[in-house]
């Protein structure tokens, strides 16, 4: 970790003493002070769309149309959010996503886990073919799937529907799902579940009793982010479902192009939309830089 | 950062030494299960065999197909119709110019992202703890921020009469920027996805390579320094050689995702978007659903996929590559 060395010291000796545990060697007080400088516009700048979001959504309309904005409501006002909450289909809506949401979830979670446990504790003829098929399908681009998905689901009469929706939102998350439960049940080490078989324990309570607490971490960190994916999808929903049978991202695309825009309601309806998004991405956020990049680390 | 210590090193007894034997028949033992395994798969690959596999190979063939809404609510079959949608695809000129602007804005997407991801990362290793907390958590909210409302965030800043931007560049002496459109102009417009996507992208990026860079080791970077090395120099030949696995890792990676841009198109030309700003994705999905024609749409998919097959083989490798060690 970088610790900022006192400037005076490492001027005097730079070359011989260190207090810093990070090469401080050929920095000068400018340059530190510009480092610091750059890195808070950075964050200013990052959080300035964000910042504005929630700006916008708290403000009267007549003080949000005007060209010269304010960068603090004059006004505080709750009326955007209350008329994003009481539009057509609001409601409907938030509920059909978390059904939605959680039955995916829920459904990828528990068939998801046995094949991950299948891959991180057997050794089996097509185990590589079954990794590899659950990596691949995760990087086809979603329009090519969704042309003969509309068509299938069409024939099953399943557009329309929350259960078509829900089958098609557990194939979506199962492969991440999949992928990232193998890391976990392969992290827990082998000579536990030995240890167990050998004290009399039976295969399934190996699993009930050994594994499956140990992986509890990881099923919370893996489920989290497979609700963030299906909250997060719309264009699958929004082609396949009419607005009675959608979700609040969809609910959120249609607000925009029904009626021009009302750029109060339709923030304060973007905030209420990624809130639990947002809550959640924060409690899990390291799990998913890990397993997108873990195969940099064999190199 | 759990980044780079994620899966468990490989266990010594893995290794080809004298004990391999014994390890060897070990694994074998505990991992014997008959059809256990296979029955813990099936369900799994079941779900995926019908929601991914069919689809995808129903696609191909749809791809030589014509169906439209004559077919689809007559109940009729869909004629095949050989390579015709592939040859109406390679003889447009539209064809070559989404192509063309569809790796146009990969290329610069991508470059952006990584250049600005490692810089960010850079910058973190030299500022004080205060402001590099700033940062990190001004890049998660920005990380979290789903797609959809992002670009809605962007379509308001950018909007003609009362968005911020505007008021803002209009605040410099001699521009007049009041009622401004930003998507009139085709490039203005390209610039304003391009900024939306990078924002976006920017935290993964810079987060990932920032914790590779505590595996950097610091003597490393004395000792180049001592010999005197320029910071410049350091970096290209030094910190950057050690970043490489991850480096290529995250620009694969931008690459998938950019290659697929979707959302902020559809989103920003109000799910029409214009032939400006057509890209691979958008042009399947608008012919086979604004224009009912499903075939034509799945060949431009499977074209789609085709092109990026080489960048995804590379990432499947690579993953591979864990998946073969424990």
């Amino acid at each position: 970790m970088v610790a900022t060395a006192p400037p005076a010291a490492v001027r005097k000796r730079r070359r011989k003493h260190r207090e810093s545990d990070t090469p401080t060697v050929g920095r000068s007080r400018f340059g530190t002070a510009a480092a610091n400088a750059g890195g808070v516009l950075f964050a200013i700048v990052m959080f300035f769309p964000v910042y504005w979001i929630i700006n916008t959504a708290f403000k009267p309309a007549p003080e949000i149309l005007q060209f010269e904005p304010t960068f603090f409501p004059h006004t505080f006002t709750m009326d955007n959010f209350k008329s994003a909450f009481n539009a057509p289909f609001f409601q409907q809506d938030l509920l059909n996503g978390v059904i939605i949401t959680c039955g995916a979830v829920v459904g990828a979670l528990l068939v998801g886990f046995l094949a991950a446990l299948a891959i991180a504790r057997f050794q089996f003829y097509g185990r590589k073919a079954i990794i590899l098929v659950v990596l691949s399908v995760q990087m086809v681009p979603f329009v090519a799937v969704l042309i003969p998905l509309f068509l299938m689901l069409q024939r099953f009469n399943l557009t329309n529907s929350l259960l078509g929706i829900t089958l098609v939102y557990v194939g979506l998350i199962l492969p991440y799902t999949v992928w990232t439960l193998r890391g976990f049940i392969s992290a827990i080490p082998r000579e536990l579940d030995e240890a167990a078989s050998i004290d009399g324990a039976s295969r399934f309570q190996v699993f009930w009793k050994i594994i499956l607490p140990l992986t509890g971490p990881g099923l919370v960190a893996t489920s989290v982010y497979g609700f963030i994916q299906a909250w997060n999808e719309f264009i699958i929903i929004n082609t396949l479902n009419d607005q009675a049978h959608q979700n609040l991202m969809a609910w959120l695309l249609q607000n925009q192009t029904s009626r021009g825009t009302f750029w109060g309601p339709l923030m304060a309806g973007s905030i209420l939309t990624a809130l639990p998004v947002v809550i959640f991405f924060l409690i899990v956020q390291r799990n998913i830089a890990t397993g997108l990049t873990a195969g940099a680390v064999k190199g | 950062m759990s980044v780079v210590e994620s899966p468990p090193a490989r266990p010594a007894s893995q290794a080809p030494a004298p004990g391999d034997g014994r390890a060897r028949g070990r694994r074998r033992s505990a991992t014997s299960g008959g059809y256990a395994p296979l029955a813990l798969t099936l369900p799994a690959l079941l779900l995926l065999a019908g929601l991914l596999g069919y689809p995808l190979v129903r696609m191909v063939v749809l791809s030589f197909q014509s169906l439209g809404l004559r077919q689809l609510f007559g109940d009729l079959p869909p004629d095949n119709v050989g390579f015709a949608n592939y040859v109406k695809i390679f003889t447009t000129d539209t064809f070559y110019q989404v192509v063309a602007r569809t790796i146009a804005f990969t290329v610069v997407s991508v470059v952006l992202t990584v250049v600005l991801g490692l810089a960010v990362a850079l910058l973190m290793r030299r500022v004080a703890p205060s402001v590099r907390i700033a940062m990190i958590i001004a890049m998660m909210f920005v990380w979290a921020m789903p797609q959809l409302v992002a670009t809605q965030i962007f379509r308001w800043l950018v909007d003609s009469d009362f968005g911020v931007l505007n008021y803002l560049i209009d605040l410099l002496p001699g521009v007049d920027f009041a009622n401004h459109s930003w998507f009139a102009d085709p490039i203005q417009g390209w610039i304003v996805i391009t900024t939306i996507v990078v924002w976006a992208g920017i935290p993964f990026i810079a987060i990932t390579l920032n914790a590779g860079l505590t595996q950097v080791p610091k003597e490393l970077l004395e000792a180049a320094t001592v010999d005197g090395a320029s910071a410049w120099q350091t970096l290209r030949l030094i910190t950057v050689p050690i970043l490489k696995p991850l480096l290529i890792i995250v620009t694969t990676l931008s690459v998938i995702w950019n290659f697929g841009l979707f959302t902020q198109v559809y989103v920003v030309r109000n799910g029409r978007p214009e032939d400006e700003y057509q890209v691979l994705a958008t042009w399947a999905y608008s012919i086979a659903f604004k224009n009912n024609n499903y075939g034509l749409g799945s060949a431009i998919a499977v074209v789609t996929v085709l092109l990026l097959l080489g960048v995804m083989a590379f990432y499947l490798r690579q993953m591979f590559k864990i998946g073969d060690v424990d």
